[in-house]
């Protein structure tokens, strides 16, 4: 900034520079996380205590980890349903792969992460060769996988699982819950994948004009399965982290993923019809989520209400994208347009 | 076969079904000039260049790039060659910015550990010299595509094409979308590029348009060729009156 500026024309610049922040598809819903976090630090004093700050991170990690994932499918214009039932599927056989052939934790984990691998490869191939339908067919594939894990495991639980199993869900490093760090490693991870890498490219083309990457040359057969397929190893990684959260491996983890994986997605800006999206949009996302559902406890407000509030949080993200899009005007609301 | 052609094609010929979408055509792009194609509806103009761009495969006829006999398959052989076509319906990725426009299929990557990774810093330098070589007026190469105007989307496009080393550019109703100053800043631009040495043939509606930055002007009518005609000589009317009535001799 130069002495001879006049006073309008730093006003000018500094409004130049919000507009440039406001550009940012995160920059709302980040702005929505700080007000959000600052109202809540404020009025509840049990909120802000660095033990309830933690349990927040520790809660949103798998569903943030499995939502990155998400993240890359939905950019790239499709959707995988099925991650709830590769996460439960990934869990299991990593608990069945200790418990009955004998496998140290590393090597069950490793396993239970290629069956994941494995459900997602079948996804791609299904979606990009046989070009199925994505909602539909992973909806189809889902079932598949449940199916699967409840006819391996007979319903039945396994417990008394080993430090090994549960570690990446209950474990420090250092004075820090290993979950969360792994949460902040995948984010980082993925968001150098989306916009860094030639792939992250690709599949930000496949999503934003299909008919253009196809001209362009580019294999989108190979692409889309390996979006489907990181989904699914993300999906297994989540899983066998809630092995650790919840202590016991379940036949029915993962069920209820779903909704909140798909959820963070969406609050954090992703374009439902694919192209536009980012890792730190879901991260904020997933944080939203997480401190709605962590203000009806601290507020002692009835748990019960979460879903109600994760449901209309998601409306109201749709909402805000349509209006952002120019799809939807008050006038169209009022009626006066048709 | 003569070299101050960029472009030849002898007899092409196309039906669909019963329709005889294109009869016995002649084309002759001279290098350098920008040649318009105009005619009715229904005249042949876009599955003419569609055959040029190998988009359509021709029943008859033979095409001459450079001098050369080319045998086109498909868009790739003709991008081969230096063709580049603008189409109406624009392949431009919204939801990305300039550069990664400019840059599609033929991205500058780096490989670390295994991963490639994007050179983005090269490619915006790459991006912004070329704007500012084609005198395009967009102000940062990492500007969002879907928020520009119809007009500079064209010119990303446009852009784009040159990257590849397009040397004949085929344009398909640029105008028709935009409005009359966005319009003219793009006929400036191809009239700038005419300059630069790239061979243009514009397909359009607006006569006007060729008329004011066009070498030549060729008008087809019911799939074949009525005249060529030379701007500098030529009023609106001659050129309506072959597009309307077709050749003098009543053959059209």
């Amino acid at each position: 900034m130069t002495a001879n500026q006049t006073p309008t024309t730093r006003v000018e610049s500094a409004r130049a520079r919000v507009r440039e922040l406001m550009a940012h598809r995160e920059s709302g819903v980040f702005l929505a996380l700080v007000v959000f976090f600052v109202v809540m630090y404020t009025v509840s004093p049990i909120f802000r205590r660095p033990f309830n700050l933690t349990t927040i991170l520790r809660q949103i990690s798998v569903t943030s980890i499995v939502a990155m994932g998400q993240t890359l499918v939905i950019v790239s214009g499709a959707f995988d349903l099925s991650q709830g039932s590769i996460a439960g599927l990934a869990a299991m056989v990593t608990a069945k792969l200790w418990k009955n052939a004998g496998l140290d934790p590393p090597i069950a984990i490793i396993g239970g992460l290629g069956v994941g691998v494995l459900c997602g490869f079948l996804n791609g191939v299904l979606a990009a060769r046989f070009r199925l339908h994505p909602i539909v067919m992973t909806l189809a594939t889902g079932a598949v996988f449940l199916g699967v894990n409840f006819y391996i495991t007979r319903g039945e639980s396994i417990i008394g699982l080993p430090d090994g199993l549960t570690w990446l869900g209950r474990g420090l490093i250092g004075p820090v819950p290993a979950l969360i760090v792994l949460m902040f490693i995948v984010a980082f991870l993925m968001h150098i994948l989306l916009t860094r890498t030639l792939f992250g490219l690709r599949v930000r083309m496949i999503g934003g004009n299909l008919k253009a990457s196809q001209d362009v040359g580019m294999n989108v057969e190979r692409i889309r399965v390996g979006i489907f397929t990181l989904s699914g190893f993300l999906s297994a990684l989540g899983g066998i982290v809630l092995l650790g959260r919840v202590g016991n491996a379940l036949p029915q983890i993962g069920q209820g993923l779903l909704f909140p994986v798909v959820t963070a997605a969406i609050v954090g800006g992703t374009l439902l019809t694919g192209g536009v999206g980012s890792m730190a949009g879901t991260l904020i996302g997933a944080a939203i989520m997480g401190i709605a559902r962590n203000s009806l406890v601290v507020l002692q407000l009835n748990i019960y209400l979460q879903d109600i509030v994760q449901g209309m949080l998601v409306v109201v993200a749709l909402l805000i994208d349509q209006f952002r899009r120019g799809e939807l005007t008050w006038r169209i609301i009022l009626g006066r347009d048709r | 076969m003569s070299n101050e052609h960029a472009v030849e094609m002898r007899g092409i010929s196309k039906r669909f079904g019963t329709v005889q979408a294109l009869n016995g055509v002649d084309l002759e792009l001279r290098r350098g000039e920008l040649l318009g194609l105009v005619g009715d509806n229904a005249a042949g103009k876009s599955t003419l260049m569609k055959t040029l761009y190998g988009s359509v495969i021709p029943d008859a006829g033979e095409i001459f790039v450079e001098g050369q006999k080319a045998a086109l398959r498909n868009p790739r052989d003709a991008q081969a060659l230096g063709l580049a076509m603008i189409y109406q319906d624009l392949a431009v990725f919204n939801n990305l910015d300039v550069a990664a426009n400019v840059f599609t299929g033929r991205e500058y990557t780096k490989r670390v550990l295994g991963i490639t990774f994007l050179d983005k810093k090269r490619m915006y330098d790459e991006s912004e010299a070329l704007l500012s070589r084609l005198r395009i007026n967009i102000s940062s190469p990492k500007l969002l595509v879907e928020r520009m105007s119809g007009g500079q989307r064209q010119m990303v496009a446009v852009a784009r094409a040159i990257g590849f080393d397009a040397t004949i550019l085929i344009m398909d109703e640029p105008t028709a979308a935009l409005g009359v100053k966005e319009a003219n800043t793009l006929l400036d631009l191809m009239a700038e590029l005419r300059d630069q040495g790239i061979s243009i043939i514009l397909i359009t509606h607006r006569i006007t348009d060729v008329l004011s930055i066009g070498d030549r002007v060729m008008v087809l009518k019911g799939g074949e060729r009525q005249g060529v005609l030379d701007v500098a000589d030529s009023t609106l009317e001659d050129v309506e009156y072959l597009i309307v009535r077709g050749r003098p001799d009543g053959s059209g």
